[in-house]
């Protein structure tokens, strides 16, 4: 009867043990945390912000200029001006300009240059890839797995609301001069080219 | 008489090594390798490949890996002892999968990676992606404007393993995330399948009947959490968002039923693949080592310029 006792416990024993260790449960915010955590996309924004970018801002197109070469020959223009990763209509271009500040409210600045062009300084929802595609200084296959690349895209938008549009939102004020630089999504196949929204890297009062 | 044998022997030795050169030199082959037949995405994807491989002048034939790992590593395993002269590759799991590449480039087979990635910058010859991230903002977008930035909603996520499934999720909430009145209640995988899907979303429905939306990591998914909110007597509140550009969602978002999908273009990465083949036949080595193929946003605005799978002709 003992050994009945032992024999069966053995067995239950065992049996859980490999029951035990043959499947894991993980909770998917911890396989988030988990996944590439080798690649410091954070470190990567900010270097690329503060250290790259600025040397290619010196070769931004005037966004005027840019709109007019669009509207005479786009596939020329998406050709010389634009960057991206993808096969498709979608391009990135890097612009500057300057005007008055006509409005202002959470989500926007409206600036209107003299020969009347109106864009929005996005300062609230800063989203997507242009900051990061629009100069064309990185490439994909410098990357282990895409994941790394969107989410250098993810700090670069969350370092330009934190860093760069604050100490700008202080100080303007509806009626100000402003030169700025930044990047724009443009899509070939659906062009919009009213309220185009420029995603601020560099923004100066000019009073 | 021993003499002979042995000539004989050696004549014999000769010409099966002179058979199995002519087989080299014949058509070539190129294995089709996908992560499941049994969504009809990468039926489509596959075929696709196999009709292009055919266009081009070569034997094709497809594997099923039924989201296994260990099916698609002997799927390798057969295709690499077949003497195959390429593989067209839609992995299973972005890490568990690169050993499979890696087994298959130590043999001199190149392999072109199709829709999904592996983790691996240099392991596949190249591969053609498709923008998940930059689709799944487009979706975020839509997604906030229809829900006139409030309410609750779920998330059915893909497959935990699979590189898609977070990008799409990254992307999505990278916008949706910025609006305090939205709400994500519950965000559960549903392995992309379509069943699982109608499941997980019952199940979810028991514990959250008052949801405004759902965000779908694919389109088979949105189907399936389209039927449980049907079978709920929600199909008209819930606002189901898909991804992928499959037949049926396209047919249902002009019918009103599902509000949105990411169009994915199975074609184009199909016919990249191939031809990149095409290409490494003929001497090209220098491929770019991922390549993303746009993702479009398609809604009841638009709907008329696609068909299931892409865009009109």
């Amino acid at each position: 009867m003992l050994k009945k006792v032992i024999k069966y416990s053995l067995g239950i024993i065992v049996i859980c043990f490999v029951a035990y260790n043959a499947v894991y449960i993980k909770k998917l915010n911890e396989v988030k945390v988990t996944e590439n955590k080798l690649f410091d996309a954070k470190a990567y924004a900010h270097n690329y912000l503060y250290k790259k970018l600025p040397v290619a801002l010196n070769n931004t197109i005037q966004i005027d200029k840019l709109l007019a070469h669009i509207r005479t020959n786009a596939a020329n223009a998406f050709k010389t001006y634009s960057h991206g990763q993808n096969i498709g209509d979608v391009g990135y271009f890097l612009v500057g300009g300057q005007g008055q500040i006509v409005n202002i409210d959470d989500n926007d600045v409206l600036v209107k240059s003299d020969n009347g062009l109106v864009i929005k300084l996005a300062i609230q929802y800063i989203f997507g890839n242009a900051v990061r595609d629009a100069p064309g200084l990185i490439s994909m296959n410098e990357f282990n797995n895409t994941m790394d690349m969107n989410n250098i895209s993810g700090e670069i938008n969350k370092i330009i609301k934190n860093e760069i549009v604050p100490p700008f939102i202080v100080k303007a004020k509806k009626g100000d001069k402003v030169a700025y630089k930044g990047c724009i999504e443009l899509n070939q196949s659906a062009l919009k080219l009213q309220n185009i929204e420029v995603i601020p890297v560099f923004l100066k009062i000019e009073n | 008489m021993k003499q002979v044998k042995v000539l004989l022997l050696m004549l014999a030795v000769l010409a099966s090594c002179n058979s199995h050169s002519k087989k080299s030199d014949g058509n070539k082959k190129i294995a089709i390798i996908v992560s499941t037949l049994n969504n009809p995405w990468f039926v489509f994807l596959a075929e696709t490949a196999a009709k292009k491989a055919k266009a081009l002048g070569y034997d094709s034939k497809i594997f099923d890996s039924q989201n296994n790992t260990a099916l698609e590593a002997d799927h390798f395993e057969n295709v690499i002892s077949s003497e195959y002269n390429a593989i067209l590759f839609n992995p299973t799991d972005a890490t568990g999968s690169i050993a499979n590449v890696t087994k298959a480039i130590n043999a001199d087979i190149p392999v072109f990676c199709m829709d999904r990635e592996i983790n691996s910058a240099d392991g596949a010859t190249s591969q053609i992606l498709s923008d998940n991230y930059s689709g799944s903002i487009e979706i975020g977008k839509y997604f906030v404007e229809m829900l006139n930035k409030k309410g609750t909603y779920v998330e059915l996520l893909g497959i935990v393993s699979d590189n898609n499934t977070w990008n799409r999720s990254k992307g999505f909430h990278s916008i949706v995330d910025n609006y305090k009145g939205l709400k994500m209640v519950a965000q559960q995988s549903a392995d992309f399948d379509r069943n699982k899907a109608l499941e997980v979303m019952e199940s979810i429905l028991q514990v959250h009947p008052d949801i405004d939306g759902v965000f779908c990591g694919n389109d088979a998914m949105a189907m399936g959490a389209y039927q449980a909110l049907l079978s709920a007597g929600k199909a008209d509140k819930v606002k189901v968002f898909g991804f992928d550009g499959a037949q049926d969602v396209i047919k249902s978002i002009k019918q009103g039923k599902i509000v949105a999908t990411g169009m994915q273009f199975p074609k184009i990465i199909a016919e990249t693949a191939a031809t990149y083949a095409d290409e490494y036949f003929k001497g090209k080595r220098d491929f770019p080592k991922k390549k993303p193929i746009a993702v479009e946003l398609v809604n009841k605005e638009n709907i008329d310029k696609y068909t299931g799978y892409g865009k009109k002709q």
